[in-house]
Protein backbone atom coordinates (compact mmCIF):
# COMPACT_ATOMS: atom_id res chain seq x y z
CA UNK A 1 0.00 0.00 0.00
CA UNK A 2 2.73 2.56 0.83
CA UNK A 3 4.35 1.77 -2.52
CA UNK A 4 1.09 2.33 -4.38
CA UNK A 5 0.57 5.59 -2.54
CA UNK A 6 4.09 6.74 -3.34
CA UNK A 7 3.70 5.87 -7.01
CA UNK A 8 0.36 7.69 -7.17
CA UNK A 9 1.80 10.75 -5.47
CA UNK A 10 4.78 10.82 -7.78
CA UNK A 11 2.55 10.48 -10.85
CA UNK A 12 0.43 13.39 -9.66
CA UNK A 13 3.49 15.55 -9.03
CA UNK A 14 4.99 14.80 -12.42
CA UNK A 15 1.70 15.51 -14.17
CA UNK A 16 1.38 18.83 -12.35
CA UNK A 17 4.97 19.73 -13.18
CA UNK A 18 4.49 18.88 -16.84
CA UNK A 19 1.30 20.92 -17.02
CA UNK A 20 2.98 23.91 -15.32
CA UNK A 21 5.96 23.84 -17.64
CA UNK A 22 3.62 23.66 -20.61
CA UNK A 23 1.68 26.64 -19.29
CA UNK A 24 4.88 28.60 -18.69
CA UNK A 25 6.18 27.94 -22.18
CA UNK A 26 2.92 29.09 -23.68
CA UNK A 27 3.46 32.59 -22.25
CA UNK A 28 6.80 33.75 -23.67
CA UNK A 29 5.45 37.22 -24.50
CA UNK A 30 4.56 37.95 -20.90
CA UNK A 31 8.04 37.01 -19.76
CA UNK A 32 9.62 39.29 -22.36
CA UNK A 33 7.39 42.16 -21.33
CA UNK A 34 8.42 41.75 -17.71
CA UNK A 35 12.05 41.90 -18.71
CA UNK A 36 11.46 44.96 -20.84
CA UNK A 37 10.32 47.12 -17.91
CA UNK A 38 13.03 45.99 -15.54
CA UNK A 39 15.52 48.68 -14.43
CA UNK A 40 18.35 47.03 -16.25
CA UNK A 41 16.44 46.98 -19.47
CA UNK A 42 15.37 50.64 -19.26
CA UNK A 43 18.78 52.03 -18.31
CA UNK A 44 19.75 54.43 -21.12
CA UNK A 45 23.44 53.58 -21.04
CA UNK A 46 22.85 49.92 -21.71
CA UNK A 47 21.54 48.32 -24.83
CA UNK A 48 18.69 45.86 -24.66
CA UNK A 49 20.12 42.37 -24.13
CA UNK A 50 19.88 40.19 -27.18
CA UNK A 51 17.37 37.41 -26.98
CA UNK A 52 19.04 34.05 -26.53
CA UNK A 53 19.46 32.28 -29.83
CA UNK A 54 17.09 29.37 -30.27
CA UNK A 55 18.52 26.12 -31.52
CA UNK A 56 17.59 25.11 -35.04
CA UNK A 57 16.34 21.69 -36.06
CA UNK A 58 19.72 20.91 -37.63
CA UNK A 59 21.53 21.82 -34.41
CA UNK A 60 19.16 19.76 -32.30
CA UNK A 61 19.61 16.89 -34.74
CA UNK A 62 23.37 17.08 -34.18
CA UNK A 63 22.93 17.35 -30.43
CA UNK A 64 20.56 14.44 -29.90
CA UNK A 65 21.09 11.84 -32.62
CA UNK A 66 24.81 11.41 -32.10
CA UNK A 67 24.27 10.61 -28.43
CA UNK A 68 23.39 7.00 -29.21
CA UNK A 69 24.31 6.18 -32.79
CA UNK A 70 26.03 7.45 -35.92
CA UNK A 71 23.93 10.17 -37.50
CA UNK A 72 21.68 8.96 -40.28
CA UNK A 73 21.27 10.97 -43.44
CA UNK A 74 17.89 12.70 -43.82
CA UNK A 75 17.69 11.30 -47.35
CA UNK A 76 17.62 7.73 -46.01
CA UNK A 77 13.91 8.01 -45.20
CA UNK A 78 10.79 9.61 -46.52
CA UNK A 79 8.96 12.40 -44.75
CA UNK A 80 6.31 10.01 -43.39
CA UNK A 81 8.93 7.57 -42.19
CA UNK A 82 10.81 10.29 -40.34
CA UNK A 83 7.59 11.32 -38.63
CA UNK A 84 7.16 7.83 -37.22
CA UNK A 85 10.82 7.43 -36.35
CA UNK A 86 10.96 10.77 -34.56
CA UNK A 87 7.94 9.84 -32.46
CA UNK A 88 9.85 6.70 -31.51
CA UNK A 89 12.99 8.70 -30.73
CA UNK A 90 11.08 11.31 -28.75
CA UNK A 91 9.93 8.57 -26.40
CA UNK A 92 13.03 6.41 -26.39
CA UNK A 93 15.72 9.09 -26.19
CA UNK A 94 13.74 11.47 -24.00
CA UNK A 95 13.53 14.45 -26.37
CA UNK A 96 11.04 17.22 -25.51
CA UNK A 97 8.16 17.48 -27.95
CA UNK A 98 9.04 20.90 -29.35
CA UNK A 99 12.65 19.92 -29.96
CA UNK A 100 11.50 16.69 -31.56
CA UNK A 101 9.24 18.65 -33.93
CA UNK A 102 12.13 20.93 -34.96
CA UNK A 103 14.33 17.93 -35.69
CA UNK A 104 11.48 16.35 -37.64
CA UNK A 105 11.04 19.50 -39.68
CA UNK A 106 14.73 19.49 -40.56
CA UNK A 107 14.64 15.82 -41.51
CA UNK A 108 11.50 16.16 -43.60
CA UNK A 109 12.76 19.20 -45.45
CA UNK A 110 15.85 17.24 -46.41
CA UNK A 111 14.22 13.81 -46.70
CA UNK A 112 14.44 11.42 -49.61
CA UNK A 113 10.93 12.28 -50.79
CA UNK B 1 -42.67 4.41 -96.54
CA UNK B 2 -43.57 7.81 -98.02
CA UNK B 3 -44.87 6.13 -101.21
CA UNK B 4 -47.28 4.07 -99.21
CA UNK B 5 -48.53 7.17 -97.47
CA UNK B 6 -49.06 8.92 -100.80
CA UNK B 7 -50.97 5.97 -102.25
CA UNK B 8 -53.11 5.81 -99.21
CA UNK B 9 -54.00 9.47 -99.52
CA UNK B 10 -54.91 9.06 -103.23
CA UNK B 11 -57.17 6.17 -102.48
CA UNK B 12 -58.85 8.07 -99.72
CA UNK B 13 -59.30 10.89 -102.15
CA UNK B 14 -60.92 8.73 -104.77
CA UNK B 15 -63.25 7.08 -102.31
CA UNK B 16 -64.22 10.41 -100.89
CA UNK B 17 -64.82 11.80 -104.37
CA UNK B 18 -66.99 8.80 -105.24
CA UNK B 19 -69.04 9.23 -102.13
CA UNK B 20 -69.43 12.88 -102.80
CA UNK B 21 -70.61 12.17 -106.34
CA UNK B 22 -73.09 9.62 -105.10
CA UNK B 23 -74.56 12.05 -102.65
CA UNK B 24 -74.44 15.05 -104.85
CA UNK B 25 -75.97 13.63 -108.08
CA UNK B 26 -79.77 13.46 -108.15
CA UNK B 27 -81.67 10.18 -108.09
CA UNK B 28 -82.53 10.64 -111.61
CA UNK B 29 -78.93 10.31 -112.54
CA UNK B 30 -78.93 6.80 -110.97
CA UNK B 31 -81.58 5.77 -113.35
CA UNK B 32 -79.22 6.06 -116.26
CA UNK B 33 -76.57 3.78 -114.66
CA UNK B 34 -76.91 0.23 -115.73
CA UNK B 35 -76.66 -2.72 -113.38
CA UNK B 36 -73.53 -3.78 -115.12
CA UNK B 37 -71.88 -0.46 -114.55
CA UNK B 38 -73.14 -0.39 -111.03
CA UNK B 39 -71.71 -3.81 -110.32
CA UNK B 40 -68.45 -2.89 -112.01
CA UNK B 41 -68.27 0.23 -109.89
CA UNK B 42 -69.20 -1.74 -106.80
CA UNK B 43 -66.52 -4.26 -107.56
CA UNK B 44 -64.04 -1.46 -108.04
CA UNK B 45 -65.03 0.10 -104.74
CA UNK B 46 -64.67 -3.24 -103.00
CA UNK B 47 -61.25 -3.77 -104.53
CA UNK B 48 -60.22 -0.33 -103.44
CA UNK B 49 -61.59 -0.99 -99.99
CA UNK B 50 -59.48 -4.17 -99.81
CA UNK B 51 -56.44 -2.29 -100.94
CA UNK B 52 -57.23 0.40 -98.41
CA UNK B 53 -57.40 -2.12 -95.61
CA UNK B 54 -54.16 -3.71 -96.81
CA UNK B 55 -52.48 -0.34 -96.89
CA UNK B 56 -53.80 0.53 -93.44
CA UNK B 57 -52.34 -2.76 -92.16
CA UNK B 58 -49.06 -1.99 -93.81
CA UNK B 59 -49.17 1.46 -92.38
CA UNK B 60 -49.65 0.13 -88.83
CA UNK B 61 -46.70 -2.22 -89.24
CA UNK B 62 -44.65 0.64 -90.64
CA UNK B 63 -45.60 2.80 -87.67
CA UNK B 64 -44.42 0.12 -85.28
CA UNK B 65 -41.16 -0.23 -87.18
CA UNK B 66 -40.75 3.53 -87.07
CA UNK B 67 -41.29 3.58 -83.32
CA UNK B 68 -38.78 0.80 -82.79
CA UNK B 69 -36.25 2.56 -84.95
CA UNK B 70 -36.82 5.80 -83.09
CA UNK B 71 -36.25 4.01 -79.77
CA UNK B 72 -33.06 2.46 -81.08
CA UNK B 73 -31.95 5.82 -82.36
CA UNK B 74 -32.58 7.41 -78.97
CA UNK B 75 -30.62 4.65 -77.25
CA UNK B 76 -27.79 5.02 -79.71
CA UNK B 77 -27.73 8.76 -79.13
CA UNK B 78 -27.65 8.26 -75.35
CA UNK B 79 -24.80 5.79 -75.66
CA UNK B 80 -22.95 8.19 -77.92
CA UNK B 81 -23.41 11.05 -75.45
CA UNK B 82 -22.24 8.91 -72.54
CA UNK B 83 -19.26 7.70 -74.49
CA UNK B 84 -18.40 11.25 -75.36
CA UNK B 85 -18.70 12.36 -71.73
CA UNK B 86 -16.55 9.47 -70.57
CA UNK B 87 -14.02 10.26 -73.20
CA UNK B 88 -13.89 13.89 -72.12
CA UNK B 89 -13.57 12.93 -68.45
CA UNK B 90 -10.80 10.47 -69.21
CA UNK B 91 -8.98 12.98 -71.31
CA UNK B 92 -9.25 15.57 -68.55
CA UNK B 93 -7.98 13.11 -65.94
CA UNK B 94 -5.05 12.18 -68.11
CA UNK B 95 -4.12 15.68 -68.96
CA UNK B 96 -4.39 17.02 -65.36
CA UNK B 97 -1.06 17.06 -63.47
CA UNK B 98 -0.75 14.27 -60.83
CA UNK B 99 -1.15 15.71 -57.38
CA UNK B 100 1.85 14.49 -55.39
CA UNK B 101 1.03 12.68 -52.17
CA UNK B 102 2.32 14.66 -49.25
CA UNK B 103 3.58 11.77 -47.16
CA UNK B 104 4.12 13.99 -44.18
CA UNK B 105 0.37 14.30 -43.84
CA UNK B 106 -0.28 10.57 -43.78
CA UNK B 107 -2.01 9.79 -40.51
CA UNK B 108 -0.89 6.21 -40.11
CA UNK B 109 2.47 4.79 -40.92
CA UNK B 110 4.19 1.45 -40.48
CA UNK B 111 7.93 1.35 -40.19
CA UNK B 112 10.62 -1.19 -39.45
CA UNK B 113 13.88 -0.38 -37.73
CA UNK B 114 16.33 -2.73 -36.13
CA UNK B 115 19.60 -4.49 -36.60
CA UNK B 116 21.16 -7.75 -37.64
CA UNK B 117 24.42 -9.33 -36.56
CA UNK B 118 26.60 -12.24 -37.41
CA UNK B 119 29.39 -13.08 -35.01
CA UNK B 120 32.52 -15.21 -35.01
CA UNK B 121 33.79 -16.19 -31.59
CA UNK B 122 36.99 -17.83 -30.42
CA UNK B 123 37.09 -18.59 -26.73
CA UNK B 124 40.18 -20.13 -25.18
CA UNK B 125 40.07 -23.92 -24.90
CA UNK B 126 37.21 -23.99 -27.38
CA UNK B 127 37.05 -24.16 -31.15
CA UNK B 128 36.39 -20.98 -33.02
CA UNK B 129 32.95 -20.81 -34.60
CA UNK B 130 30.39 -18.57 -36.13
CA UNK B 131 28.46 -18.15 -32.95
CA UNK B 132 25.64 -15.81 -33.61
CA UNK B 133 23.21 -15.03 -36.39
CA UNK B 134 20.78 -12.54 -35.01
CA UNK B 135 17.99 -10.51 -36.54
CA UNK B 136 16.32 -7.96 -34.31
CA UNK B 137 13.61 -5.94 -36.04
CA UNK B 138 11.65 -3.21 -34.32
CA UNK B 139 8.16 -2.66 -35.69
CA UNK B 140 6.75 0.83 -35.35
CA UNK B 141 3.15 1.68 -36.05
CA UNK B 142 2.15 5.32 -35.73
CA UNK B 143 -1.51 6.14 -35.39
CA UNK B 144 -2.00 9.86 -35.78
CA UNK B 145 0.13 12.50 -34.15
CA UNK B 146 0.68 11.09 -30.70
CA UNK B 147 0.16 7.33 -30.63
CA UNK B 148 2.91 4.87 -31.35
CA UNK B 149 3.02 1.12 -30.96
CA UNK B 150 6.48 -0.36 -30.96
CA UNK B 151 7.58 -3.95 -30.62
CA UNK B 152 11.03 -5.46 -30.82
CA UNK B 153 11.79 -9.05 -31.72
CA UNK B 154 14.93 -11.07 -31.61
CA UNK B 155 15.38 -14.00 -33.97
CA UNK B 156 18.33 -16.23 -33.17
CA UNK B 157 19.69 -19.71 -33.58
CA UNK B 158 20.18 -22.16 -30.72
CA UNK B 159 22.24 -25.29 -31.25
CA UNK B 160 20.50 -28.40 -29.90
CA UNK B 161 23.69 -30.33 -29.06
CA UNK B 162 24.52 -32.24 -26.95
CA UNK B 163 20.95 -33.33 -26.32
CA UNK B 164 19.83 -33.39 -29.95
CA UNK B 165 20.72 -32.67 -33.52
CA UNK B 166 20.32 -29.59 -35.63
CA UNK B 167 19.35 -26.25 -34.24
CA UNK B 168 16.31 -24.38 -33.07
CA UNK B 169 15.26 -20.97 -34.23
CA UNK B 170 14.48 -18.85 -31.22
CA UNK B 171 12.11 -15.92 -31.29
CA UNK B 172 11.98 -13.55 -28.37
CA UNK B 173 9.63 -10.63 -27.93
CA UNK B 174 12.13 -8.14 -26.61
CA UNK B 175 9.55 -5.50 -25.84
CA UNK B 176 6.09 -4.41 -26.94
CA UNK B 177 4.66 -1.14 -25.75
CA UNK B 178 2.05 1.42 -26.59
CA UNK B 179 3.17 5.04 -26.29
CA UNK B 180 0.67 7.84 -25.92
CA UNK B 181 2.22 11.30 -26.08
CA UNK B 182 0.06 13.32 -23.73
CA UNK B 183 1.98 16.57 -24.12
CA UNK B 184 5.40 17.80 -25.20
CA UNK B 185 6.66 16.84 -21.76
CA UNK B 186 4.72 13.75 -20.80
CA UNK B 187 4.21 10.34 -22.41
CA UNK B 188 2.29 7.37 -21.11
CA UNK B 189 3.74 3.98 -22.01
CA UNK B 190 2.18 0.60 -21.31
CA UNK B 191 3.05 -2.97 -22.16
CA UNK B 192 6.26 -4.90 -22.00
CA UNK B 193 8.43 -1.87 -21.33
CA UNK B 194 12.11 -1.32 -21.84
CA UNK B 195 13.03 -0.29 -18.32
CA UNK B 196 15.03 2.89 -17.78
CA UNK B 197 17.39 1.33 -15.26
CA UNK B 198 20.42 3.10 -16.60
CA UNK B 199 20.44 3.77 -20.33
CA UNK B 200 21.99 0.58 -21.63
CA UNK B 201 18.77 -1.34 -22.39
CA UNK B 202 17.15 1.66 -23.99
CA UNK B 203 19.95 3.27 -25.94
CA UNK B 204 23.05 1.14 -26.08
CA UNK B 205 22.08 -2.46 -26.74
CA UNK B 206 22.41 -4.23 -30.08
CA UNK B 207 23.69 -2.23 -33.02
CA UNK B 208 23.97 0.87 -30.85
CA UNK B 209 26.59 -0.85 -28.73
CA UNK B 210 30.17 -0.21 -29.78
CA UNK B 211 31.05 -3.71 -28.51
CA UNK B 212 29.71 -7.05 -29.73
CA UNK B 213 28.65 -8.18 -26.27
CA UNK B 214 26.97 -6.67 -23.24
CA UNK B 215 28.75 -5.39 -20.16
CA UNK B 216 28.66 -7.98 -17.39
CA UNK B 217 26.88 -5.74 -14.90
CA UNK B 218 23.76 -5.17 -16.99
CA UNK B 219 22.71 -8.71 -16.08
CA UNK B 220 22.12 -7.46 -12.54
CA UNK B 221 18.98 -5.55 -13.55
CA UNK B 222 16.03 -6.56 -15.73
CA UNK B 223 15.95 -5.08 -19.23
CA UNK B 224 12.17 -5.12 -19.48
CA UNK B 225 9.11 -5.32 -17.30
CA UNK B 226 5.36 -5.57 -17.88
CA UNK B 227 3.46 -2.55 -16.63
CA UNK B 228 2.91 1.14 -17.20
CA UNK B 229 5.17 4.15 -17.23
CA UNK B 230 5.03 7.92 -17.31
CA UNK B 231 8.05 9.56 -18.83
CA UNK B 232 9.14 12.73 -20.51
CA UNK B 233 11.64 15.50 -20.87
CA UNK B 234 11.54 19.09 -19.69
CA UNK B 235 13.78 21.64 -21.46
CA UNK B 236 15.99 23.77 -19.24
CA UNK B 237 16.96 27.02 -20.90
CA UNK B 238 17.57 27.55 -24.59
CA UNK B 239 20.82 25.68 -25.11
CA UNK B 240 19.22 22.25 -25.38
CA UNK B 241 19.69 21.25 -21.75
CA UNK B 242 16.90 19.13 -20.39
CA UNK B 243 15.67 17.09 -17.50
CA UNK B 244 14.59 13.54 -18.25
CA UNK B 245 12.31 11.66 -15.93
CA UNK B 246 10.37 8.44 -15.81
CA UNK B 247 8.34 6.62 -13.21
CA UNK B 248 6.83 3.20 -13.64
CA UNK B 249 5.06 0.29 -12.00
CA UNK B 250 5.67 -3.25 -13.27
CA UNK B 251 5.23 -6.83 -12.14
CA UNK B 252 8.87 -6.85 -11.19
CA UNK B 253 11.13 -9.78 -10.49
CA UNK B 254 9.62 -13.08 -9.38
CA UNK B 255 10.60 -16.45 -8.09
CA UNK B 256 11.32 -19.18 -10.63
CA UNK B 257 10.21 -21.96 -8.30
CA UNK B 258 8.02 -20.13 -5.81
CA UNK B 259 10.59 -20.20 -3.02
CA UNK B 260 12.56 -17.37 -1.55
CA UNK B 261 15.93 -19.03 -2.17
CA UNK B 262 18.54 -16.82 -3.76
CA UNK B 263 18.95 -19.04 -6.79
CA UNK B 264 15.25 -18.72 -7.60
CA UNK B 265 15.42 -14.97 -8.27
CA UNK B 266 14.01 -14.42 -11.76
CA UNK B 267 14.53 -10.87 -12.98
CA UNK B 268 12.78 -11.21 -16.31
CA UNK B 269 10.22 -13.99 -16.02
CA UNK B 270 7.41 -12.22 -14.23
CA UNK B 271 5.18 -12.04 -17.31
CA UNK B 272 1.68 -13.30 -18.13
CA UNK B 273 0.29 -16.57 -16.80
CA UNK B 274 2.44 -19.16 -15.09
CA UNK B 275 2.46 -22.80 -16.14
CA UNK B 276 0.29 -23.44 -13.09
CA UNK B 277 -2.42 -21.16 -14.45
CA UNK B 278 -1.82 -18.35 -11.97
CA UNK B 279 -0.98 -14.74 -12.57
CA UNK B 280 2.76 -14.50 -12.78
CA UNK B 281 2.90 -11.81 -10.13
CA UNK B 282 2.51 -14.27 -7.30
CA UNK B 283 4.11 -12.04 -4.70
CA UNK B 284 1.00 -9.91 -4.68
CA UNK B 285 2.38 -6.42 -5.16
CA UNK B 286 3.63 -4.44 -8.09
CA UNK B 287 7.05 -2.90 -7.87
CA UNK B 288 7.96 0.69 -8.64
CA UNK B 289 10.92 2.44 -10.17
CA UNK B 290 12.05 5.47 -12.06
CA UNK B 291 14.88 7.52 -13.44
CA UNK B 292 15.85 11.14 -13.39
CA UNK B 293 18.64 12.54 -15.54
CA UNK B 294 20.21 15.83 -16.51
CA UNK B 295 21.51 16.37 -20.04
CA UNK B 296 23.37 19.42 -21.20
CA UNK B 297 25.04 20.09 -24.55
CA UNK B 298 27.89 22.59 -24.62
CA UNK B 299 27.50 22.74 -28.38
CA UNK B 300 26.52 20.16 -30.99
CA UNK B 301 28.42 16.90 -30.40
CA UNK B 302 29.71 18.11 -27.05
CA UNK B 303 27.49 17.03 -24.18
CA UNK B 304 27.19 15.44 -20.78
CA UNK B 305 24.41 13.33 -19.32
CA UNK B 306 24.11 12.12 -15.75
CA UNK B 307 21.30 9.86 -14.61
CA UNK B 308 20.12 8.10 -11.49
CA UNK B 309 17.58 5.29 -11.54
CA UNK B 310 16.19 2.78 -9.08
CA UNK B 311 13.60 0.05 -8.64
CA UNK B 312 12.34 -1.71 -5.55
CA UNK B 313 9.65 -4.24 -4.62
CA UNK B 314 8.91 -7.75 -3.46
CA UNK B 315 10.19 -10.67 -5.46
CA UNK B 316 9.40 -13.96 -3.67
CA UNK B 317 5.94 -15.55 -3.58
CA UNK B 318 5.60 -15.11 0.16
CA UNK B 319 6.33 -11.42 -0.20
CA UNK B 320 8.91 -11.54 2.54
CA UNK B 321 11.87 -10.28 0.56
CA UNK B 322 12.57 -7.12 -1.39
CA UNK B 323 14.65 -6.83 -4.50
CA UNK B 324 16.07 -3.34 -4.97
CA UNK B 325 18.51 -1.87 -7.44
CA UNK B 326 20.08 1.48 -8.17
CA UNK B 327 21.96 2.61 -11.26
CA UNK B 328 24.15 5.64 -11.78
CA UNK B 329 24.78 6.32 -15.46
CA UNK B 330 26.90 8.87 -17.27
CA UNK B 331 27.78 9.62 -20.87
CA UNK B 332 30.08 12.20 -22.33
CA UNK B 333 30.73 13.34 -25.89
CA UNK B 334 33.72 15.46 -26.75
CA UNK B 335 33.20 16.26 -30.39
CA UNK B 336 31.84 13.96 -33.06
CA UNK B 337 34.74 11.55 -32.64
CA UNK B 338 34.95 10.80 -28.95
CA UNK B 339 32.45 9.33 -26.56
CA UNK B 340 32.61 7.77 -23.13
CA UNK B 341 29.87 5.99 -21.22
CA UNK B 342 29.58 4.15 -18.00
CA UNK B 343 27.18 2.78 -15.41
CA UNK B 344 27.47 1.73 -11.84
CA UNK B 345 24.86 -0.83 -10.80
CA UNK B 346 24.07 -2.11 -7.37
CA UNK B 347 21.30 -4.47 -6.35
CA UNK B 348 20.28 -6.03 -3.07
CA UNK B 349 17.74 -8.71 -2.26
CA UNK B 350 16.77 -10.88 0.66
CA UNK B 351 16.61 -14.66 0.47
CA UNK B 352 15.57 -17.61 2.64
CA UNK B 353 18.80 -19.53 2.29
CA UNK B 354 21.54 -16.94 1.97
CA UNK B 355 20.06 -13.97 3.74
CA UNK B 356 20.73 -10.51 2.39
CA UNK B 357 22.66 -10.55 -0.89
CA UNK B 358 24.31 -7.52 -2.41
CA UNK B 359 25.44 -7.50 -6.01
CA UNK B 360 27.29 -4.79 -7.82
CA UNK B 361 29.12 -4.08 -10.99
CA UNK B 362 30.09 -1.30 -13.31
CA UNK B 363 31.48 -0.60 -16.71
CA UNK B 364 33.22 2.25 -18.41
CA UNK B 365 33.76 2.35 -22.14
CA UNK B 366 35.15 4.81 -24.63
CA UNK B 367 35.52 5.08 -28.37
CA UNK B 368 37.54 7.38 -30.58
CA UNK B 369 37.03 7.76 -34.31
CA UNK B 370 40.37 8.27 -36.04
CA UNK B 371 38.75 10.69 -38.44
CA UNK B 372 39.38 13.18 -35.66
CA UNK B 373 43.11 13.03 -36.38
CA UNK B 374 42.49 14.59 -39.82
CA UNK B 375 45.05 12.28 -41.40
CA UNK B 376 43.06 12.20 -44.60
CA UNK B 377 43.64 8.47 -45.00
CA UNK B 378 40.37 6.87 -46.09
CA UNK B 379 40.97 3.62 -44.23
CA UNK B 380 41.78 5.36 -40.97
CA UNK B 381 38.94 7.82 -41.35
CA UNK B 382 36.52 4.88 -41.16
CA UNK B 383 38.10 3.34 -38.08
CA UNK B 384 37.11 3.75 -34.45
CA UNK B 385 39.16 2.37 -31.60
CA UNK B 386 37.23 1.21 -28.54
CA UNK B 387 38.07 0.11 -25.03
CA UNK B 388 36.05 -1.08 -22.07
CA UNK B 389 36.49 -2.19 -18.51
CA UNK B 390 33.68 -3.97 -16.72
CA UNK B 391 33.29 -5.99 -13.60
CA UNK B 392 30.63 -7.75 -11.59
CA UNK B 393 30.27 -9.33 -8.17
CA UNK B 394 27.23 -11.57 -7.85
CA UNK B 395 27.17 -11.47 -4.04
CA UNK B 396 27.40 -15.24 -3.83
CA UNK B 397 31.11 -15.63 -4.16
CA UNK B 398 31.84 -14.97 -7.82
CA UNK B 399 33.74 -11.95 -8.98
CA UNK B 400 34.64 -11.20 -12.60
CA UNK B 401 36.70 -8.46 -14.20
CA UNK B 402 37.10 -7.98 -17.91
CA UNK B 403 39.22 -5.76 -20.13
CA UNK B 404 38.20 -5.33 -23.74
CA UNK B 405 40.04 -3.64 -26.58
CA UNK B 406 38.83 -3.50 -30.13
CA UNK B 407 37.89 -1.57 -33.23
CA UNK B 408 34.95 -0.70 -35.41
CA UNK B 409 35.41 -0.29 -39.12
CA UNK B 410 32.54 1.68 -40.62
CA UNK B 411 31.88 0.22 -44.05
CA UNK B 412 29.00 2.68 -44.10
CA UNK B 413 27.44 4.66 -41.28
CA UNK B 414 25.10 1.70 -40.73
CA UNK B 415 27.26 -1.33 -41.64
CA UNK B 416 29.91 -2.05 -39.04
CA UNK B 417 32.71 -4.60 -38.94
CA UNK B 418 33.88 -5.00 -35.35
CA UNK B 419 36.64 -6.92 -33.67
CA UNK B 420 37.38 -7.24 -29.96
CA UNK B 421 39.74 -9.11 -27.71
CA UNK B 422 38.73 -9.68 -24.11
CA UNK B 423 40.87 -10.51 -21.11
CA UNK B 424 38.77 -12.11 -18.42
CA UNK B 425 39.68 -12.61 -14.76
CA UNK B 426 37.11 -14.52 -12.79
CA UNK B 427 36.90 -16.43 -9.54
CA UNK B 428 34.63 -18.83 -11.40
CA UNK B 429 36.90 -21.54 -12.85
CA UNK B 430 34.41 -22.21 -15.62
CA UNK B 431 34.90 -18.75 -17.06
CA UNK B 432 37.34 -18.46 -19.98
CA UNK B 433 40.40 -16.30 -19.57
CA UNK B 434 40.20 -14.71 -22.99
CA UNK B 435 37.88 -14.35 -25.90
CA UNK B 436 38.14 -13.03 -29.43
CA UNK B 437 35.05 -11.78 -31.24
CA UNK B 438 34.48 -10.60 -34.79
CA UNK B 439 31.11 -9.18 -35.70
CA UNK B 440 29.39 -7.75 -38.72
CA UNK B 441 26.38 -5.68 -37.75
CA UNK B 442 23.92 -3.65 -39.71
CA UNK B 443 21.49 -1.13 -38.34
CA UNK B 444 18.44 -0.26 -40.38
Amino acid sequence: MPMSFAVGLAVALISALAAKVGADESKPVAVTATNAVSPAATAPAKTKPAEPKKLTGAELYSIHCNRCHPERYPTERTAAQWKTIMLHMQVRAGIPGKQSKLILQYLQENSGR
Amino acid sequence: MKKNLKASRCIFGLVAAGCALGITFPQTAGAVVSDEDFNALKSLVQQMNGKLQSLEQTNRVDQQVIQQLQQKLAETQRTAVEAQQNSIATAQAQSAPRVPLDEATVNHNFQILGDAEIQYNKTDHQNGAFLLADFAPIFLYRGGENILFEAGFDFGLQNNAPNGGGYTTTLNLSFAQLDYVISDYLTLCAGNLVLPLGTYSERTAGWLNIFPDNPLAVDLVPGTGVGAELRGAVPLGNNGSLLNYSIYGVNGPGSADGTGNAGALDLGGNVGITSGGNNSNTHGHLVGGGRVAFFTPFKPHYDLELGLSAQTGEWDDAGKHLWSAGVLDASFHLGPNFEAKGEYIISRFGSDDLGQIQQQGWFAQAGYKLAGLNLNVPFLNNLELVGRYDSMRDGMGTSTHRYTAGYIYYLTSALLFEGDYEFIHSSDPNQPSSQFILQMSYGF
